[in-house]
């Protein structure tokens, strides 16, 4: 579904990816952790064609966008649903019109009136019922992030991205975003890529493990397998530990 | 000495990389026009919020204009009893220069610089790349629909406010020229022609012209958070009146 293979991205002189290669095939749930500043937002901004590859390719079912011009990674964005780390709400609309948009903007088949609906009841099940009208600027930003999730979901995409779903709620809400996302992706069968800093949460979510550091890959496999990889930088993020190479 | 060929080179690389990104900018738009894909929802709710919400400005604005310009006249007209000179001159000054000039600086200020920061706040809160996310293009979403507006709103409440100004300087004639009403009407319509109301005209299109590309390429290349915004917004209305005073020598001269 998602191949990278030896994807690298280079800013403004700095190397913020290096030679990532890696598959996430339909279905599966892939968390992506790492440090602070590692790249791991970035990398998510590259798979959905926001920033462009240096070097290496990028394939998203067969096709290749590396390189790849505004107007073809257009159909390509829109089989991607993402959450913004910061959410990325639009200002300018009110809380359900920001969840509503991205179907109201393809060829859903729905009309005007139930596309609203379905909007409502999005919000509803991210536990924002009685929040539609509101504009983004008067909501909380555990609130925020809830609309955010709402709206990377609404039109139920083969790729789901996650830019740090759970920050900034509380343990019952995490667990109930959990929740929804589990039931969307059990429904879509989509491939679903989360990035999170509450690693424990994260871990009881996925079943397979990405972990970043410096632009480049140090783990990549089954969830529960993390627990034996010997690299010491991984060894001391998951432990939380004070020494160490971090 | 080598400090200053230095400072002169960096000035005129920015200068070639913003006259560029501007170009590029303006080719984008055009090619977004043929054949048009821009979204009618965004370019009628800019429209509205461009051009209706400035009305009450603009007629404040054109109203005084054509005042202050019987009002320095009449000093004269006193002395020489030129009354049947004052509609002629007010007409002439308004409709070709003093008109278009004031209510695109004035539009700059309210609907050029507003929009600069509505974009920058977009770029740095990653609200554009929200809508790219979403398979949307910014261009046709969010720059042709301004652009457009911008162009046609300001060519609209020129014509407004050339009226209103008439009237300003119609009734501050009255009031502070001792000035008939009839006196300014036959001296405004024997000498004032449809040439001069073009000629204005045409100024404030390419005034709208300036306006838009200048203010909707400083709020997409916006870098760098709210003081970015804010070195953005200044940026615009900075480039935008100069675009202005400058063009308008050239069209002035080559128009006449
Ligand atoms: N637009 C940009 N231009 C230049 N450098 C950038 C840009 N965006 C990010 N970077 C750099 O890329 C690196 C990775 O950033 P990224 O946002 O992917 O980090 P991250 O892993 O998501 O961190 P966090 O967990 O704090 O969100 C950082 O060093 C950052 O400074
Ligand atoms: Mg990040």
């Amino acid at each position: 579904m998602i191949t990278l293979k030896n994807v690298s991205c280079k800013m403004s002189g700095k190397q913020i990816l290096d030679g990532i290669t890696a598959t996430f095939n339909k279905g599966e749930i892939w968390g992506i952790i790492g440090p602070p500043g590692c790249g791991k937002s970035m990398l998510m901004k590259l798979i959905c064609g926001l920033y462009p590859v240096t070097d290496g390719d990028l394939y998203i079912e067969s096709e290749n966008i590396a390189g790849m011009s505004e107007v073809r990674l257009v159909p390509v964005r829109r089989k991607i649903g993402m959450l913004f780390q910061n959410n990325a709400l639009f200002d300018f609309m009110n809380v359900w019109e920001n969840v509503a948009f991205p179907l109201s903007r393809m060829n859903s088949g729905l009309s005007p009136e139930e596309i609203r609906l379905k909007a409502f009841e999005r919000l509803k099940a991210v536990g924002l019922g009685g929040s539609e009208e509101k504009m983004p600027s008067e909501l909380s930003g555990g609130m925020r992030k809830r609309v955010g999730v709402a709206r990377a979901i609404i039109t139920e995409p083969p790729v789901i991205i996650y830019d740090e779903p759970t920050a900034g709620l509380d343990p019952v809400t995490t667990s109930k975003i959990y929740d929804l996302l589990n039931e969307i992706q059990s429904r879509s069968q989509s491939v679903v890529l989360t990035i999170s800093s509450d690693i424990i949460g994260l871990r009881s979510f996925v079943k397979n493990i990405l972990f970043i550091n410096e632009g480049k890959i140090l783990y990549c496999g089954p969830e529960q397998e993390i627990d034996h990889c010997t690299d010491p930088v991984v060894y001391q993020f998951l432990r939380g530990l004070d020494e160490g190479p971090l | 000495m080598y400090n200053l060929i230095a400072k002169i080179g960096e000035g005129a690389l920015n200068l070639c990389h913003e006259t560029g990104g501007l170009l590029h900018l303006l080719f984008m738009v055009i090619k977004s026009l043929f054949p048009p894909r821009f979204d009618p929802g965004e370019f009628l709710r800019n429209l509205y919020k461009m051009g209706v919400k400035s009305v009450p400005i603009i007629i404040l604005t054109a109203f005084f204009t054509g005042g202050i310009m019987v009002i320095q006249a009449s000093v004269f007209v006193k002395r020489f009893g030129a009354t049947s000179l004052v509609g002629w001159g007010a007409g002439y000054a308004v409709f070709r220069e003093v008109g278009p000039i004031l209510l695109g600086l004035m539009f700059s200020g309210r609907v050029g610089s507003n929009n600069t920061a509505e974009l920058g706040t977009m770029v740095v809160t990653e609200q554009i790349d929200g809508l790219k996310a979403l398979g949307i293009d910014p261009m046709q979403y969010l720059i042709v629909p301004r652009v457009l507006s911008m162009i046609i709103m300001l060519f609209l409440l020129t014509i407004i406010g050339d009226v209103i100004a008439i009237v300003g300087a119609a009734l501050f004639g009255i009031l502070i020229a001792d000035v008939s009403f009839a006196a300014f009407w036959t001296s405004f319509s024997q000498n004032v022609h449809v040439a001069d109301v073009v000629h204005g005209l045409i100024k404030a299109g390419v005034f709208g012209f300036i306006v838009s590309l200048t203010s909707c390429y400083a709020g997409m290349t916006v870098r760098g958070g709210a003081v970015g915004v804010g070195r953005a917004v200044n940026n615009a209305v900075v480039t935008a009146a100069l675009g202005i005073v400058i063009s308008d020598y050239f069209l002035t001269y080559s128009l006449s």
